[in-house]
């Protein structure tokens, strides 16, 4: 396997220099990805953290060209949270795989990347500068910078001031090469306005290269519910997850670290184990497993009977959140939001599909063209997935539903925004970018029901906006004719001409009272996204 | 009498669609289907007639206001025709209606006469009148010599005309021959039809109506509305019609059209139609009898053989049997004759043929 080749040197360097490798891991491949993998690490820090501090979350990205050719980059991003201690300044920025969120089984955006750390090292090797680190805590601003020392995966924490002052957050300032800021599908203004998409509780500030400003303002007061610590389920581990935990871990032996970390873990399963592994020694420390030995656990945890995860940990983002960022940012004409019910993968794995379908108003790809085409938005645990669209299970799901049967001669042209997130504490990507979800069949089928569920409410938007504006030109057609009509039987009749045509406009207008259409179609849209799960 | 009679269908027409109206109604008229599907022989009266489908035209309806609004107008010009006493052509009729709906709407009231021919029908049929009845006339066509006075009240002049005293030309038959038309003195024993002028010329040089004290008439080719309406009148004062034309698809046709009345005309029923009209010739049989023929005969046509195949279907020609051997005799020989080969021997020839045929009673049903 090209990963045990890739892992072989793992325990003669730092994680650091690993990384420093293979820099690709993290997500810098390609230039335009570097840029928002940086972006999405910052953002996805500011919103982890103001959501466990219960702060409406505000974050603001500022990006500036120092050097086209180089793709020299100055990033700057700014949240509003509770800011880093002193003491954690180090670990949070300047060391690999020691965030935060590494120490709780959260489902938790921070799932993908490799933290700000990995920002820190990409500037110092592409630039050999410092990153600087403006924090607010607790009464204290503390100016400093940063960078890691390669052999050691330890930060070097240069303090540059520290003063008194109410203001709380963070502010991170880096300088990186060899990126490249676009406004394609992949790139940094995109990733933000589908992670506003999915955060309508945060308010989103970007500050582009030309200096253009773009707001994506919150559309709900509401922090939501912080997340619930549930112990992992062994069926939702990778190697490198396994080896996070094992190497942060306080116990004293393998036995214990299991029975510990996991859910569904009893001492039974554990003895199981044990059994199937029995070249592994299960007293020795968790810190010292190998890159083999965990690969060889993940592959022994496939192999038992579990009982399936709870769901007590999954948060989806929300029908009315969903119907409300959506509204926000796309003034659809018409919107369903679809929530299904929990389903399970794998054989247990729970996970919860949430669709939103956007037709009309800024929906769609080129909105302010004259050409529109539809546009997918896929998420993980709220986190925009831009990138490997082709091997997802989301995009899969969409090619599979028969978008004739909802009267759309094409969904590639039509004015759609899909937005599907995927809710689980373990979803299965399909690579280490962590940008494709498998095509886990489960997975597959409960969004191509959740996307037909919402295609059904749209054809009948569609079927109903045809039908009045059928009604408004027939009673034109008509409305047209009655002059004549009532001079002729004034005529014929001896009746007066303006009697005739009085009554009889009245009587057309009644005949065809778009009104009434209109007031239909009203209803209509506001029934059109109401949440009821099974298909 | 017709014209009061036409003038108050109209206004009535008029009154009841504003009626419709006051209740909250869209207008309407209701019309009997002109369509083949609702096209009936009645065996009774040997006549096609319209059958009992009616259509429906509401005003409110997308698919048919533009025709409503359209018969409407159709309707208040022919009031005025009537009322100012002035006949003009379907054509004329389609001229005056050509105008914009107005100036901001990109739509006359008609722009093709293909639009408004078929809604004079629609017209005549719902309200049960002719189209003469609404001074709408059409190309005179047909001729007449006999003993018959008319008198013509026209353009404020009556006129009497003496059908006997028209020289080589004959009296021409007008569109409408029952408005302002009247037939004043009659003088004959039968009616004989004689499909071409050619032939009528040829008889009324030999006297023919004279010698035979019958009118004789020549609709040149197919019988326009004016000449089938005159037999179906001199029909009713009991004269025998016989009609006279060629043996083939074309000839037949006449005859049919004015024994039974016609598809096209089908909504006219018995006011056209002349179900006592006989055929005198020429026949198939007359090839036997007049040795001289069976030298004279041409080759049929493939539209003779289908027009006889498909007579032979029609229920309002297998009925009788005369016929059904007449066509057979056509489809087994292939062959046709044209009234003019009477004329072989000696011009006057056909005028001896006929005076025999009817003296003898030999013709066709």
């Amino acid at each position: 396997m090209k990963n045990d080749d890739q892992f072989s040197d793992f325990k003669e360097h730092s994680v650091a220099e690993f990384f420093k490798k293979n820099r690709q891991m993290l997500g810098f491949s390609g230039k335009v990805r570097s840029l928002t993998t940086i972006v999405h690490e910052y953002v996805t820090n500011s919103l982890d953290a103001a959501e466990e501090a219960k702060i409406l979350c505000d974050v603001t990205i500022k990006l500036e060209e120092l050097d086209k050719e180089t793709g020299h980059y100055k990033i700057t991003a700014e949240d509003n949270g509770s800011g880093i201690p002193e003491n954690l300044m180090g670990k949070a920025l300047g060391q690999m795989l020691a965030g935060t969120k590494f120490h709780r089984y959260i489902q938790q955006r921070g799932q993908q990347g490799i933290g700000a750390a990995g920002v820190t090292m990409y500037s110092q090797i592409t630039t050999g500068k410092t990153t600087k680190v403006t924090s607010g805590y607790r009464g204290k601003i503390i100016e400093a910078k940063l960078n890691i020392d390669f052999k050691t995966n330890k930060a070097n924490v240069e303090i540059l001031s520290k003063e008194e002052g109410d203001w709380h957050g963070l502010i991170i300032e880096t300088e990186v090469k060899d990126v490249k800021y676009d406004k394609s599908v992949s790139g940094v203004y995109e990733y933000l306005k589908r992670t506003a998409i999915a955060n309508p509780h945060t308010q989103i500030t970007f500050i582009d290269p030309n200096n253009e400003v773009h707001i994506f303002p919150r559309s709900i007061e509401k922090i939501p519910p912080k997340p619930e610590e549930v112990k992992p389920h062994p069926l939702g581990m990778a190697t490198n997850d396994l080896m996070d935990f094992a190497h942060r871990d306080v116990n004293k032996t393998l036995n214990q670290f299991f029975f510990e970390t996991f859910s569904r873990m009893s001492n039974s399963k554990v003895k199981e184990l044990r059994e199937l592994l029995p070249h592994i020694n299960f007293k020795k420390d968790p810190k010292k497993l190998e890159w083999s030995e965990a690969d060889d656990i993940i592959r022994a945890f496939q192999k038992i009977k579990w009982i399936a995860p709870s769901v007590d940990g999954i948060y989806p983002i929300g029908e009315e959140q969903i119907r409300t960022s959506m509204i926000n940012i796309l003034e659809p004409e018409f919107l369903a939001v679809i929530e299904r019910k929990p389903k399970i993968y794998r054989g247990g794995i729970p996970f919860i599909v949430e669709v939103g379908l956007g037709y009309g108003g800024n929906s769609g790809r080129n909105s302010s063209g004259d050409v529109s085409s539809s546009d997918v938005m896929r998420f993980g645990n709220r986190a925009p997935l831009l990138f490997d669209a082709g091997g997802c299970a989301i995009n899969e799901s969409v090619k599979s539903v028969d978008w004739k049967r909802y009267g759309l001669k094409s969904m590639k042209d039509a004015p759609i925004t899909l937005m599907i997130n995927i809710s689980s504490v373990h979803i299965p990507y399909t690579g280490a970018g962590k940008q494709a979800i498998a095509m886990e069949q489960e997975i597959v089928d409960e969004v191509r029901f959740g996307i037909m569920e919402a295609a059904r409410k749209m054809q009948a938007h569609i079927q109903s906006v045809v039908k009045t504006k059928e009604r408004i030109h027939k009673k034109k057609a008509i409305l047209r004719y009655i002059h004549q009509v009532s001079e002729d039987l004034s005529y014929l009749s001896n009746i007066a001409s303006f009697e005739i045509e009085n009554l009889l406009s009245k009587l057309i207008e009644e005949k065809y009272d778009t009104k009434k259409d209109e007031k239909e179609l009203e209803e209509a849209m506001q029934n059109g996204g109401i949440t009821n799960g099974e298909n | 009498m017709e014209k009061i009679n036409t003038l108050e269908k109209l206004n009535n027409m008029g009154k009841d669609m504003v009626g419709q109206i006051k209740k909250g109604h869209s207008p309407y008229f209701t019309t009997p289907l002109r369509s083949r599907g609702n096209i009936k022989f009645d065996k009774e009266e040997g006549v096609l007639k319209l059958g009992k489908k009616d259509e429906k035209r509401t005003f409110a309806n997308v698919g048919q206001a533009r025709k409503f609004m359209q018969t409407m107008a159709i309707a208040a010009k022919c009031k005025k025709f009537v009322e100012e006493e002035l006949h003009t052509s379907i054509r004329g009729l389609y001229y005056q209606l050509k105008f914009s709906l107005g100036e901001n709407l990109e739509e006359d009231l008609f722009s093709e006469q293909s639009e408004s021919n078929p809604l004079i029908e629609d017209l005549e049929v719902a309200l049960d009148v002719k189209r003469e009845d609404f001074n709408l006339s059409t190309d005179r066509k047909g001729f007449v010599a006999g003993d018959m006075l008319i008198e013509d009240t026209f353009g404020g002049e009556k006129t009497v005309i003496d059908c006997g005293k028209q020289g080589r030309s004959g009296w021409s038959i007008p569109s409408d021959v029952d408005n302002g038309m009247k037939i004043k003195e009659l003088n004959a024993d039968y009616v004989l039809v004689v499909e071409k002028d050619a032939m009528w010329q040829r008889l009324n040089e030999d006297k023919y109506w004279k010698k035979q004290n019958c009118l004789l008439i020549t609709p040149k080719g197919q019988a326009s509305r004016g000449t089938r309406r005159l037999l179906r009148k001199l029909a009713d004062k009991k004269l025998p019609i016989y009609v006279f034309t060629d043996c083939d698809a074309w000839g037949w046709y006449i005859y049919w059209a004015i024994k039974t009345g016609s598809m096209n005309l089908a909504y006219l029923g018995t006011e056209i139609a002349v179900p006592e009209a006989r055929f005198i010739g020429v026949t198939m049989k007359d090839i036997s009898d007049f040795d001289f023929l069976s030298k004279l005969t041409i080759k049929a046509k493939p539209v003779d053989i289908k027009r006889a195949s498909e007579m032979i279907d029609y229920p309002w020609i297998n009925r009788h049997k005369e016929w059904v051997n007449e066509l057979k005799t056509v489809l087994r020989t292939k062959q046709k004759l044209e009234q003019d080969a009477l004329q072989g021997p000696r011009l006057t020839f056909v005028g001896e043929y006929l005076a025999k045929k009817i003296a003898n009673n030999d013709f066709l049903p």
